[in-house]
């Protein structure tokens, strides 16, 4: 097949790429960098910051915070959210069809405002704990994402099949759990792990509802910004780019990284 | 300005597979052509070929006096109908049947003038404003004609255009492009896999397998002299039976089938074209009669099946099972023996392929 | 039990996730703005009557627009390269782009702070080749906020365009030209008309985006380049003013809401498939 491509166009690319790459390259130099100071190219070689973030407890304590949110804020979203993209897929005339605009406020609605009101609201105006307000906060805003992706993988599931289950004699819940979920594995977990890495990234939420006894990692990271620069901050992103990776090997394996493209 | 098709020893490729084979082909003034063959016969890489979407490895392809082989698809000049219609979908169905006029910058109102003609031509007055997204099937089919033939174009070309509507509109349809193509005079090349389509449609057919074009007459040859044994199988020679001549037997030759059953063959209706041979019919070529008939092949009655104008039976024979049409008056019991009488002008005598 | 009940049964727990923990909250939100002792609307008054209030407004606007111009131009250029390379390096390059978008904004931000500083990379660069003899303050600049926010939302664009372009069947171009357009006729003509409601979808989830971030002005931008974002947290978070606070959320919801809803008109006006 013909298929000419403008030189210019060419070299557009490469650069576009280069700028998307190039910085991820030069924090994973600093953070390996021998140095006090963050660096590129690094100077001398050494893991010492990574073990170094293990030295600094508010880190520790963050990343699992984060993580523990971000598994439950994300299992929460899922429980609420598969029965309502079920419904959706399965009873689209009885289902007004705006509902599926509510399921995707949260991405419409500005974050930060979000975050706001949950604080004032929720952790000022009804006292509840700033941990549960958390917890509620990023469970909403990774919903979209539950609701969307397996909403997804049960819009080309064939229901006739679950039919087919039910006329030899399976009950309704048995047919969900033994025929509809196995066939829509792929979206639930795709759809958990881009869930999971949204509320693990999350700042404009989590930076009302995180105080002097919870926080969160990207939070703490800022924090830690602002008064020291040294190179341990790299190397903890150098590990969050590592739970990138992982988050896209599992999306690869189920979806497939072109999923993200439609 | 209508022109010949010339298409000289087409070799072509995807990747290392050939998937056309020292491909000739000429289609006169005029003429419509259809290739006709199942999916990855090459047929539609023949079309695609000649649109300028692919290349060839060797050969020439000409229009006229044109050499379009190394032309870009845009400079070619051809109208051409797609399969999914390929409508624009942004575009209403006036500035979709304009649309090659404009890259031929035919000015405004001769454009308008033509554009109008045509949609009036094929029926679509009322909808010229419509998008494609509005309309129905059958006058998304008009549209892509009508937009294929306002360039007026000395090719037209159809890519399996009546695959996706439904039967009753699919006849109707190819009466339209027949009336069409016949009003211009336009030359075509249609690609179906429909056998009835190709035949009811086309001046002359050629039926393709494996990049290559087995037989290329008009329809009524193709139906019932088919050249060779896949042609005759394509279509509908259900019965096909190894047979060796053996001797002469006065003025008919004497051949023998498995199982030793012999039959003797007049040389007035049959022309043996080798010693061994195939001998190939439709059900309705093979008659069957009662087992005293003295000519014919012995058979066994099976199955027994009403197709309307007859009774079809599944016979059992030395050589294997047979489908044979028997008279509406007078069914036979399964399982009764019975003659299968060959029917000349219904039989084809073919070489065995070596 | 009827098919009607049992879908609103399914549906319930989400729809009252959403209800009461993001519409009482923000409807809250809402509703403080209105109640100041001077008139109702006396904090919006005060808000488009403050000069300093209405340069962050702009200042955010102007971010947001001009990242969105430079998203859109950049994301659809290599879209449409990668739309058009061979599968394996198709897939790479998707890859390329996704990893950027799952990494977080924090990171990603942050590598524009060792890239931009005084002593950064690119003035460290600047002095070695001798273009410059002094560093230069790149940070808390409005470029150095929109060269971080591009960064934020290419991959986005061109993720979005990619899907765009491979949903243009190649029956269209090859039927463009059948007809005798040119490439950059069937380009202009076809490609481009057909992309356009992608494009604004794409757009507008930039815009969006970039209008109410947070963590790059915070970090990029500083006291200096305050944006809506920052502002909202400063008011709430540091002068406790959660009235001002509420009236800029406010703005914040209304300006993001009337895009979106602006903007998807448009495109479905732009939708010929739609019908």
């Amino acid at each position: 097949m013909k298929t000419r491509i403008h030189p210019v166009l060419i070299v557009l690319t490469v650069l576009t790429f280069l700028f998307l790459l190039g910085p991820l390259v030069v924090i994973i130099g600093s953070a390996l960098s021998d140095t006090t100071y963050l660096t590129f190219p690094p100077q001398g070689l050494t893991l010492h910051w990574f073990t170094n973030i293990f030295e600094i407890s508010a880190f520790t304590r963050t990343m699992g915070t984060s993580f523990m949110l971000a598994v439950a804020g994300t299992t929460l979203s899922m429980l609420i959210g598969i029965p309502a993209a079920y419904a959706m897929a399965r009873y689209r005339i009885e289902l007004p069809a705006f509902l599926g605009n509510v399921f995707v406020l949260p991405i419409l609605i500005p974050e930060i405002v979000l975050g706001f009101s949950l604080m004032k609201s929720l952790a000022s105006g009804f006292g509840l704990p700033i941990s549960l307000a958390l917890l509620v906060g990023h469970a909403l805003i990774v919903l979209p994402y539950t609701v969307r992706v397996v909403g997804a993988s049960l819009n080309s599931f064939d229901f006739s099949i679950e039919e087919a289950a039910v006329s030899l004699g399976c009950p309704r819940i048995k047919a969900f759990f033994t025929v509809v979920l196995p066939n829509i594995r792929a979206g639930i977990i795709a759809g958990f792990i881009l869930a999971f890495i949204t509320s693990l990234n999350d700042v404009s939420i989590s930076i009302f509802l995180t105080g002097p006894g919870v926080s969160t990692l990207p939070i703490q990271l800022l924090a830690h910004m602002e008064q020291f620069f040294d190179p341990t901050i790299a190397s903890v992103s150098v590990l969050l780019m590592g739970v990138t990776v992982a988050v896209m090997a599992v999306v690869e394996r189920t979806l497939g990284l072109t999923f993200l493209t439609k | 300005m209508t022109q010949s098709l010339t298409l000289e020893n087409i070799n072509a490729h995807y990747g290392t597979t050939q998937v056309l084979e020292d491909l000739s082909l000429h289609i006169a003034e005029g003429e419509l052509v259809s290739l006709l063959g199942s999916s990855g016969c090459g047929k539609t890489t023949t079309l695609r070929l000649v649109a300028g979407f692919l290349e060839p490895t060797s050969g020439s392809i000409k229009l006229g006096d044109r050499d379009l082989t190394r032309l870009p698809a845009h400079a070619r000049d051809i109208g051409l109908v797609f399969q999914t219609y390929a409508l624009f979908p942004h575009l209403t169905v006036r500035d979709n049947v304009g649309f090659g006029l404009k890259q031929r910058n035919i000015s405004g109102a001769e454009r308008k003038k033509r554009v109008d003609t045509m949609i009036e031509r094929v029926g679509l007055g009322e909808l010229a404003d419509r998008h494609p997204a509005n309309l129905s099937g059958g006058q998304r089919q008009r549209v892509a004609l009508a937009r294929a033939l306002v360039i007026d174009p000395p090719l037209l070309m159809f890519d399996e255009p009546l695959s996706n509507l439904d039967a009753k509109l699919r006849v109707d349809m190819r009466v339209e492009i027949r009336r069409l193509q016949q009003a211009n005079g336009t030359t075509a090349l249609y690609v179906t896999h429909d056998q009835e389509e190709a035949f009811s449609i086309s001046d002359r057919v050629a039926i393709m397998k494996g990049g290559k074009i087995m037989q290329l007459d008009t329809p009524e040859v193709l139906y019932s002299r088919p050249a060779n044994a896949f042609v005759a199988d394509f279509v509908g020679f259900d019965n096909m039976i190894e047979m060796e001549a053996i001797a002469e037997a006065g003025d008919a030759v004497r051949a023998q089938m498995a199982g030793g059953v012999q039959i003797d063959l007049p040389k007035s209706q049959f022309t043996i074209p080798s010693k061994k041979f195939l001998f190939a019919t439709r059900p309705e070529g093979l008659l069957v009669e009662p087992e005293t008939s003295g000519f014919g092949i012995p058979a066994e009655l099976g199955m027994r099946t009403y197709i309307g104008r007859a009774y079809q039976y599944h016979c059992e024979t030395a050589a294997g099972v047979v489908m044979a049409n028997g008279p509406q008056a007078t069914p036979f019991e399964s399982g009764s023996a019975a003659m299968l009488v060959p029917q000349p002008e219904q039989c084809c005598l073919l070489p065995t392929e070596s | 039990m009827s098919n009607r009940l049992r879908a609103w049964l399914l549906a319930t727990p989400a729809i009252l996730l959403v209800f009461i923990f993001l519409g009482l909250p923000v409807l809250a939100t809402f509703a403080t703005t209105f109640g100041d002792p001077k008139g109702p609307f006396s904090t919006y008054a005060a808000f488009f009557n403050s000069r300093f209030r209405m340069t962050v407004l702009w200042r955010t606007m102007e971010v947001a627009l001009v990242t969105t111009i430079i998203s859109v131009a950049i994301g659809f250029c290599t879209a449409w390269v990668v739309a058009r390379m061979p599968g394996r390096i198709k897939s790479l390059l998707i890859i390329a782009a996704v990893f950027p978008l799952l990494t977080g904004v924090v990171v990603r931000s942050f590598a524009w702070l060792v890239i931009l500083g005084k002593n950064g990379i690119l003035n460290n660069f600047l002095i070695k080749i001798g273009a410059i003899a002094e560093p230069l303050s790149m940070l808390y600049t409005q470029g150095s906020v929109i060269v971080a926010m591009v960064y934020l939302f290419v991959p986005l664009m061109i993720l979005t365009l990619v899907g765009v372009l491979e949903g243009i069947p190649q029956d269209m171009t090859d039927a463009a030209a059948s007809l005798g357009a040119t490439p950059a006729a069937t380009f202009r003509q076809v490609v481009l008309p057909m992309a356009v409601p992608g494009l604004i979808v794409g757009a507008v989830l930039v815009f969006t985006g970039s209008f109410t971030s947070y963590a790059t002005p915070q970090l990029l931008g500083g006291e200096r380049q305050m944006m809506m974002g920052t502002f909202l947290y400063q008011r709430a978070m540091v002068t406790f003013d959660w009235v001002g606070a509420s009236t800029i959320a406010a703005v914040m919801v209304v300006v993001t809401l009337t895009t979106v809803l602006i903007m998807s008109k448009v495109a479905r006006k732009l939708n010929p498939m739609a019908g």
